[in-house]
């Protein structure tokens, strides 16, 4: 496998953590590469790996064995400042909670990653983003005066915000109803699609998995062969 | 990136949602309490300064038999204070066929450096403030004198060779000093005057006073660099040793403003500790999040750390107007007391302000914004992830170098702050130990009541940790209220306690043994009550244990006034009141007539004396030797004839002696007092009103200042109380509407609340209630010179009143518990 074919690239990963009267292994030997433009769900039962995985690939975490590249870094010679950069230039988040910055309207969280990253006019690119998935009207409303799926679009319009290369999603549909679960996940692949977002989604419901590109299915912190 | 301008945007988002307020208020409190403390106490010591100068006509005296080198005076000069010379003496005074010995005192034009005359025209008529001064050829008479003299105003006298026009009666003099030896009826004449009288001859006895008066740290200069110039005979009075009653008192109100201020600032950095610590928990997860879109440690800690300084610098900005509006409210309500016109540093309360206010912030809510550096990322997969708690030692040390900072801030008492501090810090362990097992025991106390307040008290055993953190701080707070308030009253008590109402307002002395019997029945029949009369015969200290005294005492004691004059011996049964036993016994019946005598405790002290020791005196000639059996703390300010020596009766009855009392004659029966001057001609009256007056006004001052700055710390203890109870308010609202959501009635939500709140305020109250007394006890001893006193109310009414403020600030705060929609369970950001 020549490393420059994927985005991202896990080998033999493992992650191993103490508890009480000894230690449980969450994953072992995970291989996997991702190539860039590819959509790749992570499926499973609750409790079998898929956000601790998600947390080594984007970076968020160390693993006790194996490495992980990141866009042709290996994460493993980084300190978390180094992978925290990296992070702030190829990738995007969205998570099952949300994570918006309770005390921002939902314009000044799309502008956020912006202001972080000194990009130039974050104002109107957050409202472009806004209007595109939707919320045009909403750009002054707290997260709290919003509805789950409501919130998640902006999460989503926050994390296309920078253009990163790859978009890792933790279960963004586990707290929204099915049909509001449907229309984000709508305007998730919509946008990959059009801005040639590399997609990693974890989900446990098989549905969503199957809009993806290619699927992996993790029991009990292995991988099993798709067939 | 643009730093700053991103920590502008953030802090302003934040103010926008409302999450700096209990921050900002604490931080605002904290820095407005100092700035307006800071503010009136340099006016206030600055008045008090002045006012207790005016008893002393000077901020400084030199007091000298011959006149001082003329370096001396332009030493003075150079410092650019101000200077008067005066000569004081005593004299005969003859008016026609009478003469009476009168103390005089020739002043220049500008006596009085501090401080006003007040004059009458008639004697015993209406007093008035003077700025004007007797004309040369005039002279200025106590009433005494008119009346002994047989003089009206404009009577004329002599003085000397050179006769006077007796122009007023003079009712109050600044300079006039309050030493009963010295007390003879007062003449004030024109320097001018002096050589024509032809009283100053070589060998006659003056008294060369040279008054000073200019900046505090000016007058201070002068007094370090003539202290070692004087000789023997010469001596400084100022302020503090001018007035014995004032001097303690303004001593005392110094140490409780100082006392006061640290506390407030304490209590506000405790707030603002909570407050921070509260602000960094809610970051957590915004500080996540940002790591996650590749912010990087460094740069995330700057961040905070800029947003916290812009914080400051506003809070600090904003407390210190205030501090300066609160300042200018204390001078309207002290309009009549406080010295007019500007301040001598009017901007230094502004920076020390603003450097308060960052210290403050720095030192208490810079630990825990420290552990957001390291939030892990993985917090926004695992929410359960905490940042790695910082370092201990670094938490300690900012601490207490913001402590530090307070205590050299707030005058450089260091120890009472750090008794205060210790007191704190070694009940931390007890207290809260003590307060665990309080907390299992009114758990099984709950289980008894109803539902909700059950729910209430396992909710304080469920949050232990936060439970302990609470009950300590409301201790804490608590113990500084009631500890300030108690010290507050016992102050004003032992203020008032010196001067009751009935306080003696008049002394009589030289009354001849024949006079004493009708003097008795001249009170008798006017209704006064006279404290006892007390003998006075005057002898001289030779012989200690057989040596002579000179000899016997230590070297440094050698100029004591003890050896170099007749003292004031008298007899007496019964221990006087205000004099207290410090050793050895008061005499008792077997004594009489046994060659003992009770010594003053501070002369016995500077010359080295104990029980058992042998006096030797001589008193017309004759020598008696005394062996001493018992030492006496006599408090010189209570305005009651009071001895350095006192003999059992039986002693000293064979020699000449006069006798003196003092009885307190309410204003309106000035006539009263005519009656007695004319009946007791012999004798010497002297007024203390105008003193007594003077002692109040200084003390009333005292007071409101010392209640204004009580609000502060009221206001500071709010805060924390505010601060602690929103710690946990996050928590609260989402328990709140788990348990609506699972079927739980309003009732029973405000019976939690409630049980929550009372119970950790009455707890608190205990703990407050022991830690005060063992703090009060400390600092009464140690620094405020107070008698120690228990206090059983304390411990009745602490903790209800913990119970009862902790319930309402707790309900209030957090009442929006009871309206949570539990929907805010499904939709929780
Ligand atoms: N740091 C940790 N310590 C202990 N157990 C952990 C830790 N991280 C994850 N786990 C456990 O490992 C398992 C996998 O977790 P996770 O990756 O979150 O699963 P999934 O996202 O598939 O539901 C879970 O049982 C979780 O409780
Ligand atoms: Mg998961």
């Amino acid at each position: 496998m020549e490393s420059s074919e994927f985005i991202v690239q896990a080998r033999d990963l493992g992650k191993r953590v103490p508890v009480a009267g000894g230690h449980l292994d969450i994953l072992q030997g995970v291989s996997l590469g991702i190539k860039p433009g590819e959509s790749l769900a992570v499926v499973g039962e609750s409790g079998s790996g898929k956000s601790t995985l998600l947390g080594l690939l984007a970076g968020l975490d160390l693993p006790s064995s194996g490495t992980v590249e990141l866009a042709g870094e290996d994460l493993g010679h980084l300190d978390e400042d180094g992978r925290a950069r990296l992070r702030g230039r190829y990738v995007g988040f969205v998570f099952q909670s949300f994570q918006l910055m309770p005390t921002f309207t939902a314009l000044e969280n799309v502008m956020l990653p912006l202001e972080l990253l000194d990009r130039p006019a974050p104002r109107s690119r957050a409202q472009a983003l806004l209007a595109r998935v939707g919320l045009a009207g909403r750009t002054r409303h707290y997260p709290r005066q919003l509805s789950g799926g409501e919130q998640q679009r902006v999460a989503i319009a926050r994390a296309f915000a920078t253009e990163p290369a790859i978009l890792f999603a933790d279960e963004p549909t586990g707290n929204l109803d099915t049909t509001t679960g449907e229309q984000v996940i709508d305007l998730l692949f919509e946008l990959n699609r059009e801005r040639g977002t590399t997609l990693v989604l974890v989900t446990h419901d098989s549905r969503l998995a199957s809009r993806c590109s290619r699927q992996i299915r993790l029991h009990a912190g292995r991988l099993l062969e798709q067939p | 990136m643009n730093l700053p301008r991103h920590a502008l945007v953030l802090l302003l988002r934040e103010w926008r949602a409302g999450e700096l307020r209990i921050l900002l208020a604490a931080l605002v409190v904290a820095v407005s309490a100092s700035t307006a403390i800071d503010f009136f106490t340099s006016r206030i010591s600055q008045g008090m300064q002045q006012q207790s100068a005016g008893f002393l006509g000077a901020d400084l005296i030199l007091v000298s038999p011959n006149p001082v080198e003329p370096g001396w005076l332009e030493k003075a000069r150079t410092l650019g204070l101000r200077q008067a010379r005066t000569l004081e003496f005593a004299s005969m005074v003859v008016a026609g066929e009478s003469f009476q010995l009168a103390a005089v005192k020739a002043v220049q034009p500008a006596y009085p450096l501090r401080g006003r005359l007040r004059v009458t025209d008639r004697p015993f008529g209406r007093e008035r403030q003077t700025a004007d001064l007797p004309e040369p050829g005039e002279a200025w008479l106590d009433a005494r004198l008119f009346s002994r003299l047989k003089l009206q105003p404009g009577d004329s006298l002599e003085i000397g060779d050179k006769t006077f026009v007796a122009r007023r009666v003079l009712a109050f003099d600044p300079g006039f000093r309050m030493d009963l030896l010295g007390l003879t009826p007062r003449l004030l004449i024109r320097l001018e005057d002096m050589a024509a009288t032809g009283v100053v001859r070589p060998g006659s006895r003056l008294s060369h006073h040279y008054l000073f008066a200019g900046k505090p740290d000016r007058v201070a200069t002068l007094r370090g660099w003539l202290q070692p110039r004087l000789l023997n005979t010469q001596q400084l009075i100022d302020v503090h040793q001018g007035r014995r009653t004032v001097g303690a008192a303004l001593e005392r109100a110094e140490h409780f403003l100082g006392l006061a201020v640290t506390v407030a600032l304490v209590l506000s950095g405790v707030a603002i500790a909570m407050a921070a610590h509260r602000y960094s928990r809610r970051h957590y997860d915004s500080s996540a999040l940002m790591r996650c879109m590749g912010m990087t440690g460094g740069k995330l800690l700057g961040l905070h750390l800029l947003q916290l300084l812009l914080l400051g610098l506003a809070g600090s900005l904003l407390g210190v107007l205030l501090g300066w509006a609160a300042h200018w409210g204390l001078l309207w309500l002290l309009a009549d007391l406080l010295p007019p016109g500007p301040l001598p540093h009017p901007l230094s309360p502004l920076f020390t302000g603003l450097l308060t206010g960052l210290a403050v912030l720095a030192g208490f809510a810079l630990p825990p914004l420290l552990g957001l550096r390291r939030v892990p990322p993985l917090r926004v997969l695992r929410r359960d992830l905490q940042p790695l708690p910082t370092s201990a030692w670094l938490v300690y040390a900012l601490a207490l170098a913001a402590v530090l900072l307070f205590m050299w801030r707030s005058s450089g008492d260091l120890q009472t702050v750090l008794v205060l501090l210790a007191g704190s810090a070694a009940m931390l362990v007890p207290l809260g130990l003590l307060s665990l097992g309080a907390l299992a025991a009114a758990r099984s106390l709950g289980s008894l009541l109803g539902s909700g307040w059950r729910l209430g008290i396992d909710s304080l055993w469920r949050r232990r940790g936060a439970t302990l953190a609470q009950l300590v701080a409301f201790g804490l707070v608590f113990m500084a209220m009631a500890t300030l308030l108690l010290v507050r009253t016992d102050l004003l008590e032992s203020w008032r306690d010196r001067l009751p109402a009935d306080a003696p307002n008049h002394f009589l002395i030289n009354i001849l043994p024949d006079k004493v019997g009708p003097l008795r029945a001249f009170f008798r029949e006017h209704g006064i009550e006279s404290s006892r009369l007390y003998p006075m015969v005057r002898g001289r200290l030779a012989e200690v244990n057989g040596r002579p005294a000179l000899q016997a005492v230590p070297q440094q004691a050698r100029n004591h006034n003890a050896l170099h004059r007749e003292l004031n011996l008298s007899w007496s049964d019964a221990l006087p009141p205000a004099n207290r036993i410090t050793a050895g016994r008061w005499f008792t019946d077997a004594d009489r007539g046994r060659p003992l005598v009770s010594v003053e405790a501070s002369m016995a002290k500077a010359l080295g004396l104990e029980p058992g020791d042998r006096l030797g005196f001589v008193i017309g000639g004759t020598p008696i030797e005394a062996t001493i059996l018992s030492l006496r703390q006599v408090q010189w300010d209570s305005f009651r004839p009071n001895f350095y020596l006192l003999f059992p009766p039986g002693v000293l009855e064979d020699f000449p002696a006069t006798w003196m009392t003092s009885f307190h004659l309410p204003p309106e029966q000035q006539e009263t007092v005519s009656a007695l001057v004319r009946s007791f001609p012999a004798t010497t009256l002297l007024e203390l009103d105008p003193i007594l007056r003077q002692v109040q006004r200084i003390m009333g001052q005292l007071v409101l200042a010392v209640e204004y700055v009580l609000l502060f710390v009221l206001a500071a203890g709010v805060v924390v109380l505010f601060a602690a109870i929103s710690t946990t308010l996050d928590e609260r609202l989402h328990e709140g509407a788990l348990l609506r959501a699972l079927g739980a009635r309003s009732r029973q939500l405000r019976h939690a609340i409630l049980a929550e709140f009372l119970g950790l305020g009455f707890m608190a109250g205990l703990l407050a209630a022991l830690a005060s007394e063992i703090v009060i006890a400390f600092l009464y001893v140690q620094t405020l010179a107070l008698e120690p006193a228990r206090h059983p109310l304390l411990w009745l009414l602490l903790p209800p009143a913990g119970a009862f403020l902790t319930g309402v600030s707790g309900y209030l705060g957090t009442r929006q518990v009871l309206f949570q929609s539990p929907l805010r369970v499904l939709r929780r950001t």
